[in-house]
């Protein structure tokens, strides 16, 4: 099917009257919860998963789709007027989106984002719609050694890479590695650590593990924190930006728009890295670097609209090669699951309707956030004053009824609760869930897939480096870690911070000088966007990685 | 609906059903109490597959005829232990039913402990048959089923074949097929179907096995894959060119199909099952059904009881020394 072709099958589907119903409700609710500081997109994608059950794949993935990038509008809007990132992304947007509030440029802050997300979000559509394709016609051609391949590059960049502790982000790596293992053994049918239970012979149900880590991990850990109503004083007027504010975001908008795309398209890295990245690339290329973190406009312009490409170009791992990047794109592929939609390199054979109907969507979704987000902004910042206890004993009701509908089985029930102490545990010790969930949806994969080449290779190793593909991959992992080995060296003899997240934070934050090339390059923060959410970061360069 | 609904929709449709049963009551028919009240119809799979598709066009059918609310229930899980452990502890009044398969009553219960055999179920009859066929890639290097058998008994393990997954009627046949006929290929098991056409399209496994769902039928008719071998008693009607495991050779290698049978818990009275044996005769003859189940699985002659039975039965024959 031809792009043409694609497109028409995409917008007839996409303008049904209920996709297109499903498309507003998704971006109305992402923009509302990216508002809320409480519940970031993973958490709520993770709350109405099972209720996509009852829709049709399609619209399913339209709805959550539009709550992921929905979100990366709606952090902005906290960030620019209170300095209080909705949801992890924005945090970049804190350091001069805030500064424009305080000069009374509120406006053209919140519209310069809003029209960057929309550029940026636009044209990650159009490169999702020329690189898939060609992608999934390739990747039919992957074996198991590929897979392998894939997935184990995934589990090493989410975690190692990615994140502020890259011994702890192991070590759930590992655990959500062996959580994957429970349940009969995929190549000889074996029951593993089942204990005989019926409930334990398919494993553990990854809807219910991820919705009790994000979902309730989260709700629980907000539940620790003092209330308190937000009441936002400076009344915002003249959203349009001028002529001038164009002219100087122009080029960060086009550059956003590129880096976050290919960012968005590795695993790990959408959301915070992406506008991480464009920030640092930003603020090197200016004229004059000091003036960021002081209200420059380009500071807002390019980190928004990255992390709204980078959000959509993560479809393109998923929708061609059948693994998620990031956990919101691993949560949008069980609800894939849910509706017994097989993905892979076939679906956009297969299913048509899905892959152009949510590209299509895309392309309505982003219109409506531009329509919601200008004349709306008001609105959207009184949600403030709703109190998380309220909201916390909806979103869990909602929650154990969802989980409960996935199968009709109340052992689902415990395994959210569970797995929902064990999510609120880690976030006080400062393990991240987001490398847990993704082992565990990639380690099933990992596994099956190795055990599957070492059957067509008769048990020979070299099989994963003589294939052309893998052994390309592997090589690129090999590269990987050596050149994070010798960075962390070197920043190390220096007597700079270890871990990449604060070093880019600081990079990134101003007042300070720009340390060079580091700061871009190597990918930072890991894409568990509920992971650094931990309330408003210090106005100055400080140091981020306080942990709660 | 995709979904058992619960709240007071149901109430309602539950009261409509009871009333309607009691209407039946007055015409007489050879079970005073049947059907009393509403149907709970199991399906021991995810919503959406073939198991799904059957059981509710059946299950509709079964609405209209006994005038009676059916409920159909997918409960996944446990290789289908969970659904068919609802079953066998449920009341034997015909108002608990589920479909059952070779996979959910024999394979999982030797290969686990479910605390169920086959014993516990009063088989009603099939639903469906969906036979499996062994086919190769459309630019394989095996043109006949010789070819591979040939190539396989040459270099035993060097061609490989997709099954739908581990302990699956496939997987068991091809060790069958090793053990009882000295052809061994090496067995890949993949999750379903759709990774298995995947694997074969993209080259990476020679052959699979696999049930010849509608998705199959499909990429035989548009010539990606080649069916080289089925696996039913006869040559199946729509692939009158491809012979069975038996025309080759390879006696008794007829149990890699699927056969979705319907059954009760254990125990079930005789004129209960025989009104459900008649009505599900008498649904699998109307058009509308067999065009929902799709018309080359319904079995050409109506398989009841007895039938299901015996199918089960020997099966369980052939399994037992290998799994138990």
């Amino acid at each position: 099917m031809g792009i043409a072709d694609g497109l028409g099958e995409g917008f007839s589907v996409a303008l049904d009257p209920t996709n297109i119903l499903y498309v507003f409700i998704g971006v109305l609710i992402g923009t509302v919860i990216g508002v809320l500081p409480g519940l970031g997109p993973t958490a709520t994608i993770a709350l109405l998963l099972p209720l996509t059950y009852e829709l049709e794949p399609v619209t399913s993935v339209i709805l959550l789709a539009g709550i992921y990038y929905g979100s990366m509008y709606g952090g902005t809007i906290t960030s620019v007027l209170l300095q209080l990132p909705g949801e992890a992304a924005s945090v970049v947007t804190t350091f001069d989106g805030y500064q424009m509030a305080k000069q009374g440029r509120a406006g053209p802050a919140l519209g310069i984002a809003a029209v960057g997300s929309f550029i940026g979000g636009t044209l990650a559509v159009v490169g999702l719609i020329l690189l898939a394709p060609p992608l999934a016609d390739l990747a039919v051609e992957f074996g198991a050694q590929e897979y392998v391949a894939l997935t184990a590059f995934g589990i090493l960049l989410v975690t190692y890479l990615g994140t502020k502790h890259p011994v702890k982000a192991l070590c759930m790596a590992a655990l959500g590695l062996f959580l994957a293992t429970i349940g009969q053994d995929a190549i000889t049918g074996t029951g593993r650590f089942t204990f005989d239970q019926v409930e334990l012979f398919d494993g553990l149900d990854f809807v219910a593990v991820a919705m009790g880590l994000f979902g309730v991990g989260e709700i629980l850990y907000n539940l620790e924190k003092t209330e308190k109503a937000e009441q936002i004083k400076s009344r915002i007027k003249n959203i349009w930006p001028t002529r001038k504010d164009f002219r100087d975001s122009s080029g960060a908008i086009a550059r956003g728009s590129v880096l976050g795309f290919f960012l968005g398209v590795l695993p790990g890295g959408g959301g915070v890295i992406s506008s991480l990245a464009s920030y640092g690339m930003e603020k090197r290329r200016a004229k004059d670097p000091s003036r960021f973190g002081k209200g420059a406009i380009e500071g807002v312009a390019g980190p928004e609209t990255a992390n709204n490409a980078s959000s959509t170009s993560a479809f393109v791992p998923l929708l061609t090669l059948g693994i998620p990047p990031n956990v919101v794109l691993a949560l949008i592929y069980g609800a894939l699951l849910i509706n017994g939609v097989q993905v892979g390199p076939q679906l956009i054979d297969t299913n048509p309707e899905i892959f152009w109907g949510v590209i299509a969507s895309m392309f309505i979704g982003n219109l409506m956030l531009l329509a919601l987000n200008i004349p709306l902004v008001g609105v959207f910042v009184q949600l403030l004053r709703v109190r998380a206890g309220i909201l916390a004993a909806f979103a869990l009701l909602i929650t154990m009824v969802g989980v409960f509908s996935v199968n009709n089985d109340v052992f689902d029930m415990w395994v959210v609760l569970v797995f929902g102490v064990l999510g609120w545990l880690m976030k006080k010790t400062g393990f991240e869930p987001g490398p847990l969930v993704l082992a565990f949806v990639l380690g099933a994969i990992l596994e099956t897939n190795f055990r599957r080449a070492m059957l067509t290779s008769d048990g020979q190793f070299d099989t994963f480096f003589t294939r052309p593909l893998s052994g390309t991959i592997f090589g690129l992992m090999a590269l990987v870690i050596v050149y994070s080995t010798v960075m962390g060296i070197r920043r190390q003899r220096s007597g700079r911070p270890p871990a990449l997240y604060a070093d880019q934070l600081d990079a990134a934050a101003p007042h300070e000088t720009v340390p060079g090339s580091e700061s871009e390059g190597t990918a930072g923060v890991a894409a568990t966007d509920g992971g650094n959410r931990d309330g408003p970061p210090p106005a100055g360069g400080g140091s981020t990685r306080a942990e709660p | 609906m995709r979904h058992a609904s619960t709240g007071a929709p149901v109430l309602l449709l539950v009261a409509a059903g009871v009333l309607a049963g009691c209407g039946d009551d007055a015409d007489g028919g050879g079970s005073a109490d049947f059907p009393s009240d509403d149907i709970r119809l199991l399906v021991p799979y995810a919503a959406g597959g073939p198991t799904d598709l059957t059981t509710r066009t059946v299950g509709s059918c079964l609405e209209s005829e006994l005038d009676a609310t059916v409920i159909v229930e997918n409960l996944p899980g446990g290789s289908g232990a969970l659904a068919t452990t609802q079953l066998v502890g449920a009341e034997p009044d015909g108002h608990t039913l589920s479909l059952v398969t070779a996979g959910t009553m024999v394979l999982t219960p030797l290969a686990n402990e479910v605390g169920y055999t086959v014993e516990d179920i009063t088989p009603i009859g099939v639903m469906a048959d969906v036979p499996s066929v062994l086919a190769v890639g459309g630019d394989s290097e095996f043109a006949s089923a010789e070819d591979l058998v040939e190539a396989a008994e040459a270099a035993p393990g060097t061609v490989n074949v997709g099954v739908p997954g581990a302990s699956t009627p496939q997987g068991i046949e091809l060790q069958r097929l090793a053990d009882d006929h000295d052809v061994e290929v090496t067995v890949v098991p993949f999750d379903g179907n759709a990774e298995m056409t995947a694997a074969l399209l993209g080259g990476n496994v020679d052959a699979v096995l696999i049930n010849a769902s509608q998705d199959v039928t499909g990429n035989i008719d548009s010539g990606d894959f080649v069916p080289l071998i089925a696996s039913s008693e006869e040559r199946l009607e729509w692939l009158p060119d491809v012979p069975t495991f038996s025309e080759l050779g390879f006696d008794g290698l007829t149990l890699s199909g699927s056969t979705f049978g319907l059954a009760g818990p254990a125990g079930l009275p005789d004129d209960v099952v025989t009104t459900l044996e008649d009505t599900l005769q008498s649904c699998l003859e109307q058009d509308e059904v067999r065009e929902g189940i799709g018309e080359e699985y319904v079995p050409e002659e109506f398989a009841g009881a007895d039938e299901l039975a015996q199918i089960l039965e020997s099966t369980q024959q052939v399994y037992e020394p290998i799994l138990g």
